[in-house]
């Protein structure tokens, strides 16, 4: 926060540094001598950026300007064309030729940059507001036809979403006797049955239902393990009375799983790809740039995107799952642990190597023990992330809750699915609490006393044995077998053949590209609306706005309640609320992506207006304003960037989750991706993944660019 | 003997630190380097044992020419020359005794140290240069729940396991408070004369050198402008190596 008000600090010293600048220039003008020139530039600056634009900005040496209304111009005019070919988007008739009425806003756009262009070389410049709208008109008409966007539907259909709300709210874990079967007992029923009790009436007959066993685990027949060999005597592989665990405990042995794997395995790779160090190893720059490429092309790919390649490799399967997210989750880690490890103090490294230690002396003593808190806090922050990923990746790797819903959703039982959704809230936003929790005393980082008493050595030992205990339990549950990676499917020399050369022939890719849009648009819509719908709310969960009444810490805590609730489930396992509701398509899936989007950034909102500066607040109170005038000159000034910078990254994670909204029915490309994969098209799905890689890298890119310029 | 002769530093960026320094060091100088910030003094010091590569220029001791030496030769000459820093450098989240123990790690086979197996010798070599600088008691808690005074005595300690022939000492009270200035150069003048070792000290303040210093040199924008005693360094001298609107000050 504090970086972010320096950041507003040296933009307005810029802009009066600028203002001074355009002043003195002004007066240079005057000067005769001057004259000529500027005329010149005058007239070709805005002749320029008529024939090509930005090219004027760029003679103007606004380089930057320059190349963002080109590639803009070049953009929008691509998507015009495109969408009018593709699906006729705003066509008009004029005069018997048919075209789109998108030309006009683009037009206008043109128009701005030649102004832009001459009021630059007048030392002015053009508002960027209007070039935004104008931009934002042809942006926002396509993404509402790709993306499908039928409002309509959404009153038509309401019936619909009444119908399976009421089910979502009412899970099947109970179940009662009626009219001679078995049926879901809500929470009506519930009350009914206390209702009875309390009054001592006849009970209706309950059963817990069959899904509390399929997601929490229940009594049946295991296979016996070395674990039962050794401690009972039963050979390995013989079916044995004993605790099935359910879908759920999977999950979280999954996430587990990862977290440990991809931590352990991180590590190297970041020492690679860490600046620093590599800059003091012979040929190690070489190495930095393969790793850190490497990396960032294995985290553009999703998670579940990967389970697809793994199924293929060790076959359907929790296992699968595990693979899957300690691939993702070894880039994402490694990164940030490189990040980290660029960043140490550099002093110690110094001393060590001034005590004439080598290399790795160097990094057993300078290096390792600085970053030991910030690894933690980043393995604890990733198994978060993983905790969540790990209840979607079954949707492809058949493994964890998210198969589960899969199925439930097959054969229409939305209450087994709500029954799967509350209990992955209840396991998220206590996996949440923890990791957050604990994150936050690592980053303390307070200096402890030596604690060598008995007691603590029989704690830690209790501790290794108990961890120990869980990870062989994780690791039989999950099904983790390593002889399965030397022992690949059938078709996986298939896979890693064809994967590499792309199918690159005009109706893959025409088909490729559409898609993409569609999942870009579907993004861009996302996280518009839910924006536009979360900033009201975040006001209301911001601590420091709702005052201290009983009222509104009610209110505070009932927002905060949602966005946590409505955070803990991924956007994907939304999906299928709102398949029901509109009807399968990029729709539906943009609605989940919205809900996720409200949240998170409701979240984030809330936290950056409880971290402003009180100090203006406590001016403009003095001065007799009321609550809103408050708000208006002394909160929205202080929230604008951290809004801004919070809303781009947004924008990141949305468009990597829209590119597998697809698998649940959500459209856009994780749709063709799934079945290029079904039908073994692989080098399809390599030309599919191959366009995720470039697009997403590509919008990282852009976005960080963006974030520096504006934030 | 120490002996700098036309050392030259220019840095990537075009900035020329050092512009051709010349002078020499006897053993057991205590030897103050003075001049503004930005003259040159940690640049010549970090050439010294080479922590900073010199452009030119040759530095010899006792023969031995340190400019000419290479990989493992550097940390050889670099494991006798203790160092000192301004910010003292410490691992701040590791225990006082690691940091000590680091100072060690020129001489100690790399494996072992790297599982933080040290030898018996080594260990009680570790224990009685704590003593030496008053921190016997803190050896196990962790160097960043120490004062700054007590941290750079940790510093101390860490460069005396080396056994340094030469101390190299960056402005080593220049982050302290002025008080404590004097606990710390009493030690690097305590080993200075007790145990013969060469002192290379910058420092800030002249009444610190008048006191502590043998001999002095003042760098001014890369250039040696004064090698003389202490003593010498009249009004005329301080306005040339300080500039002409400087003020001389005091401290306690």
């Amino acid at each position: 926060m504090r970086s972010l008000k320096r950041s507003m600090g040296k933009m307005l010293n810029e802009s009066k540094l600028a203002e001074m600048r355009c002043e003195e220039r002004e007066l240079m003008t005057s000067n005769s001598q001057y004259i000529p020139e500027q005329k010149k530039k005058r007239v070709i600056a805005p002749i320029l950026s008529l024939v090509i634009p930005g090219s004027g900005q760029m003679v103007l040496k606004k380089t930057w300007r320059g190349v963002t209304v080109f590639i803009v111009t070049l953009i929008l005019s691509f998507l015009v064309q495109w969408g009018f070919s593709n699906f006729a988007i705003g066509e008009i008739a004029v005069g018997g030729l048919k075209t789109s009425w998108l030309w006009i806003p683009l037009a206008l756009f043109w128009l701005w940059n030649v102004l832009d262009a001459y009021l630059l070389s007048i030392q002015k410049t053009a508002p960027p507001l209007l070039a935004f709208i104008f931009a934002a008109v042809v942006l926002y008409t396509i993404a509402w036809v790709v993306t499908d966007v039928n409002l309509d539907r959404l009153v038509t259909r309401f019936d619909a979403a009444k119908t399976v709300m009421t089910k979502v709210v009412n899970p099947d874990y109970i179940q009662v006797y009626k009219d001679g079967k078995f049926e879901v007992c809500g929470w009506n029923c519930i009350g009914d049955y206390l209702d009875a009790k309390i009054k001592g009436e006849s009970v209706p007959h309950l059963r817990v239902s069959e899904n509390v066993g399929d997601i929490f685990g229940r009594q049946g027949t295991v296979t016996a393990t070395w674990w039962d060999k050794l401690f009972r005597g039963i050979r390995v592989g013989v079916r044995i009375p004993g605790f099935e665990t359910g879908k759920l405990i999977e999950t979280i042995a999954i996430g587990l799983m990862a977290t440990i794997f991809s931590t352990i395995l991180a590590i190297p790779v970041s020492f690679l790809a860490a600046h620093n160090i590599m800059s003091h190893v012979p040929g190690g720059k070489v190495v930095y740039y393969i790793v850190r490429t490497l990396l960032n092309v294995v985290r553009a790919v999703d998670t579940v995107v990967w389970g697809l390649l793994i199924i293929v490799w060790v076959g359907l399967g929790s296992f699968a799952g595990v693979i899957a997210l300690t691939i993702h989750s070894i880039a994402a880690l490694a990164k940030l642990y490189s990040e980290e490890i660029e960043h140490i103090d550099p002093g110690p490294v110094e001393a060590i190597e001034a005590t004439g230690g080598n290399f790795l002396q160097v990094i057993r003593y300078a290096v390792i023990p600085q970053i030991i808190p910030s690894f933690l806090s980043y393995t604890l922050l990733r198994w978060d992330i993983n905790m969540r990923s790990a209840t979607v990746i079954g949707f492809v790797a058949g493994g964890g809750i998210g198969f589960f819903v899969l199925e439930t959703i097959r054969i229409g039982g939305y209450q087994q699915y709500a029954a799967a959704l509350w209990a992955v809230a209840v396991v998220i936003i206590l996996v949440d609490m923890i990791s957050s929790k604990w994150r936050n005393k690592i980053l303390e980082d307070k200096p402890k006393a030596p604690d060598k008493t008995t007691w603590s050595r029989i704690r830690t030992w209790i501790y290794i044995i108990l961890g120990l205990a869980v990870f062989t339990y994780c690791w039989n549950i999950t099904g983790i077998n390593p002889k399965n990676l030397f022992n690949p499917g059938v078709t996986f020399g298939r896979l890693l053949k064809d994967f590499v050369s792309l199918d690159l022939s005009q109706s893959v890719l025409a088909g490729v590209t559409k898609q993409m849009i569609t999942t870009v648009m579907q993004a861009l819509l996302a996280t518009t609306l839910g924006a536009l719908v979360a900033i009201p709310f975040s006001f209301l969960a911001a601590k420091n706005l709702t005052g201290k009444s009983k009222f509104s810490a009610w209110i505070y805590h009932i927002t905060r309640s949602i966005f946590n609730i409505l955070r803990s489930i991924e956007a994907l396992l939304y999906v299928a609320i709102f398949v029901y509701w509109v009807g399968i398509g990029p729709f539906a899936g943009m609605l989940a992506l919205a809900i996720t989007t409200f949240a998170l950034i409701g979240k984030l909102f809330s936290e950056a207006i409880e971290n402003i500066d009180t100090g203006p607040i406590e001016a403009v109170n003095a001065t007799g304003a009321n609550k809103l005038q408050m708000i208006m000159y002394a909160v929205v000034p202080q929230i604008v960037p951290p809004f801004l910078s919070y809303l781009i990254y947004q924008w990141d994670i949305n468009i990597r989750m829209a590119t597998i909204i697809g698998f649940a029915g959500g459209g856009g490309i994780g749709l063709t991706l799934n079945s290029y994969f079904g039908s073994l098209q692989y080098h399809k799905a390599g030309t599919v993944v191959a366009m995720i890689v470039i697009v997403v890298a590509l919008l990282d890119f852009t976005s960080a660019k963006i974030r520096e310029k504006f934030v | 003997m120490l002996i700098v002769k036309d050392l030259v530093k220019t840095y990537p960026n075009g900035t020329q630190a050092l512009k051709g320094v010349n002078f020499q060091v006897d053993d057991g100088e205590f030897l103050a380097v003075i001049g503004l910030s930005g003259s040159g003094k940690s640049t010549l010091l970090r050439c010294i044992n080479r922590l900073i590569e010199p452009t030119s220029g040759t530095i010899l001791w006792n023969d031995i020419d340190i400019t000419a030496a290479k990989g493992k030769e550097i940390r050889m000459i670099r494991r006798q020359i203790g160092m000192v820093f301004q910010q003292f450098n410490l691992v701040k989240r590791s225990s006082v005794y690691n940091n000590v123990m680091s100072g060690r790690l020129g001489y100690v086979p790399t494996f072992p140290s790297l599982l933080q197996s040290f030898s018996r010798e080594d260990r009680e070599r570790a224990a009685n240069n704590l003593a030496m600088v008053g921190l016997e008691d803190k050896a196990h808690v962790r160097a960043d729940s120490l004062s700054g005074g007590q941290q750079q005595r940790v510093g101390i300690a860490r460069a005396l396991m080396q056994e340094p022939k030469i101390i190299l000492a960056d402005e080593p009270v220049a982050s302290l408070d002025p008080v404590l200035a004097h606990s710390i150069l009493k030690y690097l003048e305590q080993l200075n004369k007790e145990r013969g070792i060469t002192v290379l000290c910058s420092l800030h303040f002249l009444d610190l050198v008048h006191r502590y210093a043998t001999r002095a040199i003042a760098l001014k924008d890369g250039l040696v402008v004064f090698e003389g005693l202490p003593s010498e360094i009249d009004d005329a001298q301080f306005k040339e190596i300080y500039g002409q609107d400087a003020e001389r000050i005091e401290i306690s």
